[in-house]
């Protein structure tokens, strides 16, 4: 089936063409150095990737498990080369409440990859459905489910294979998406993503305080690697109080098979951290 | 066959069985056989004969009751009771061994349509089993679409099971489907990988073949096909989740497949199914030039994934996903398929390759209307 537009006539094709040609040179200022800016497809990898990493910074930011985001569409995304800094991508996108996931809104944000090794920096601004009063009732809500506990909390397997969730250990999950937020937004490049894929163990400290405290082990998927990473994170929580996260990852795959009941995922990756001479 | 057959159940009251002569043409078979009086007698009845049957019991005071109303959906049902107690449940996880029951129940109770075919065995020894589903016809044009070469991505399996039994239903758009093409299914394509998910480490992809020289086990099925291989976007590392492997086609796994496809020659349209991020892709993955025929390819933008809502995006694997070497569909469209399509399935990354099972339905119904409008096409666009 053939489009139902038909194709301009080559000479008015041949006058848009002469006139767009005029314009740019009209429009460019003399002394400017031209920086390499594109516009990318908004389904791109590379736009989705930065959003992605918007959105983890902001949910560390944020410090509400009770509103954690997750990207809806990329609406539009712009990538502009900074001289003797790295890429920033200029981006538009619609958001989804991550637990729920009905629409929560959007976003404007910048994210620069810069060529030192450093986390991205980000600038967002996003537009919420949800009201200051929501997210803080929501986060109590999730903190006194938490404090009324009788017994420290520990748990495994969150969500375990089939994808479920237990109620009671909900507001657990949700804290670790915040605190692994901050973990995998560190560690996002322009070329490395990730996406938390479960708690595999969490356990709770009992403080003299208010504060509320875990001690996750935490697996991320990391894209396009498909690497499962395990990450221990120290987790420390207080509604209307900044996040605090402790962290360090180690790779999982280093042949913790075949029964050997060796952890030596990590101990390998502790060995790399400390630079040791192996 | 013993469809539509009772098994009714008689007892005799006051006249001993000898004494009753039932009319030859009523054709019973009797499976507990006349014996002492006021014992039951257990009675095949031909469908055509029921009516009559019972009308001459009730005429002769014999009681009688139904055991069995339908012969045949029973005796399929007890096929499955000898392996596991429930009939199988679709909306859920299920182990291989329970998924390979199923298919055999497909192929048992559907037998004008369905066949299964072992086209080779995994690393571990499991059997690769396809299904074929055919009305006729000799080397039709045929769909292949394979589910799980990725053991983690658990929806993938599960839909394809939802699948096989989906196009066994008398759909008149699955029969107008059928009567001009084979559809191929191979529901799981690595069991060794799907069963370590199940007994040790949830989050295994890859196969379990030995790495000659490392301690750790397996290659990337889907970075082992000859397409590219050996490029960017795979690793040469064993102990990473995508390696490559030695050689093109070294995992058993992926040559069956290869096998199978060369040896139908007549395969039309190759499909596969991976889990997670909610994508449809065309190739190249292993460069990042369009296809030839990506103009045709593209029109399925449009494609009706919208029965939940749930957006597909849709571009080739190099620029939605990443450059990835050695993926089965560049492997198939250089082969010359030209209908080679990759989906990803649910979800976008909030649970990731841990799908909830109240999700499993609703993904394989909008997977098989994806896979319905390429069939549908590719069967109005034979080449």
């Amino acid at each position: 089936m053939q489009g139902l537009s038909s194709a301009p006539p080559a000479a008015f094709l041949l006058v848009l063409v002469l006139l767009l040609r005029l314009s740019s040179l009209l429009l460019l200022p003399v002394a400017a150095v031209p920086v390499a800016e594109r516009e990318l497809n908004p389904s791109s990898r590379l736009a989705a990737g930065a959003a992605r990493v918007a959105l983890h910074y902001l949910n560390f930011q944020t410090a509400s498990p009770g509103a954690l985001q997750a990207l809806g569409q990329v609406r539009k995304a712009t990538v502009k080369s900074i001289p003797d800094s790295g890429h920033k991508y200029y981006l538009q996108f619609t958001t989804e409440d991550y637990r729920s996931g009905e629409n929560a809104g959007s976003c404007l944000a910048t994210v620069l990859y810069r060529k030192t090794k450093s986390p991205p920096v980000v600038n967002i601004k996003c537009m919420p459905t949800k009201d200051e009063k929501q997210i803080q009732e929501e986060d109590n809500r999730l903190y006194q489910k938490i404090r009324h506990q009788t017994k420290p909390i520990i748990g495994n397997n969150i969500p375990d294979s089939y994808g479920n969730i237990e109620p009671a250990l909900e507001p657990v999950w949700a804290l670790a998406v915040a605190g692994s937020s901050y973990i995998m937004w560190e560690k996002s490049t322009e070329n490395l993503g990730y996406f938390m894929a479960q708690v595999k163990s969490v356990k709770q400290w009992i403080r003299k305080d208010d504060f509320i405290e875990f001690d996750y082990t935490v697996l991320l998927h990391e894209m396009p690697t498909q690497e499962i990473i395990s990450c221990h994170m120290r987790l420390t929580w207080l509604p209307g109080h900044p996040l605090k996260v402790k962290y360090f990852c180690a790779s999982e795959n280093q042949g913790l098979e075949d029964g050997s009941g060796m952890e030596s995922g990590s101990a390998a990756g502790i060995l790399h951290e400390r630079g040791a001479n192996f | 066959q013993y469809r539509n057959e009772n098994l009714e159940k008689a007892v005799c009251r006051t006249l001993s069985p000898n004494q009753i002569l039932f009319p030859f043409s009523f054709q019973l078979d009797f499976w507990i056989n006349p014996s002492t009086p006021a014992l039951p007698v257990d009675v095949r009845i031909p469908a055509n004969s029921v009516q009559a049957v019972k009308a001459f019991l009730e005429s002769h005071g014999i009681e009688y009751s139904t055991l069995i109303e339908d012969l045949q959906v029973d005796m399929a049902c007890s096929q499955q009771r000898d392996r596991s107690s429930n009939s199988f449940n679709y909306g859920t996880y299920n182990s291989l061994d329970s998924i390979y029951a199923e298919l055999d129940h497909l192929a048992s109770e559907f037998s004008n349509i369905v066949s299964k075919l072992k086209i080779g065995e995994s690393y571990e020894k499991r059997p690769l089993y396809v299904l074929k589903f055919s009305t006729g016809g000799r080397n039709r044009p045929a769909i292949w679409i394979d589910a799980g070469i990725h053991s983690r991505e658990w929806v993938t399996q599960a839909s394809a099971v939802w699948i096989a039994k989906k196009v066994t239903s008398a759909d008149p758009s699955i029969t107008s489907l059928l009567n001009k093409m084979d559809i191929f299914l191979l529901t799981v394509s690595n069991p060794d990988g799907y069963v370590f998910t199940h007994t040790t480490n949830r989050m295994w992809r890859k196969t379990r073949s030995k790495n000659q020289g490392s301690p750790c086990v397996g290659v990337d099925p889907n970075r082992n096909w000859d397409a590219g291989f050996g490029g960017p976007g795979a690793s040469s590392n064993p102990c990473s989740d995508s390696y490559r492997g030695p050689r093109a086609n070294s995992e058993v796994e992926v040559k069956s497949v290869v096998n199978f496809i060369k040896n139908h020659g007549n395969i039309r349209a190759f499909l596969t199914l991976h889990s997670y991020s909610q994508l449809l892709m065309y190739p190249y993955g292993y460069k990042c030039t369009k296809p030839a025929d990506y103009a045709e390819l593209v029109r399925h933008n449009d494609l009706a994934l919208s029965l939940y809502g749930t957006t597909f995006t849709v571009g080739s694997i190099c620029t939605t996903i990443y450059q990835a070497s050695g993926g089965s569909i560049d492997w198939s469209y250089d082969y010359g398929i030209k209908y080679s399509f990759a989906f990803e399935l649910r979800d976008t990354g909030r649970y990731g390759f841990l799908l909830p099972v109240n999700q499993i339905i609703p993904t394989a119904e909008e997977t098989w209307l994806g896979l319905k409008t390429i069939m549908e096409h590719v069967r109005d666009n034979s080449y």
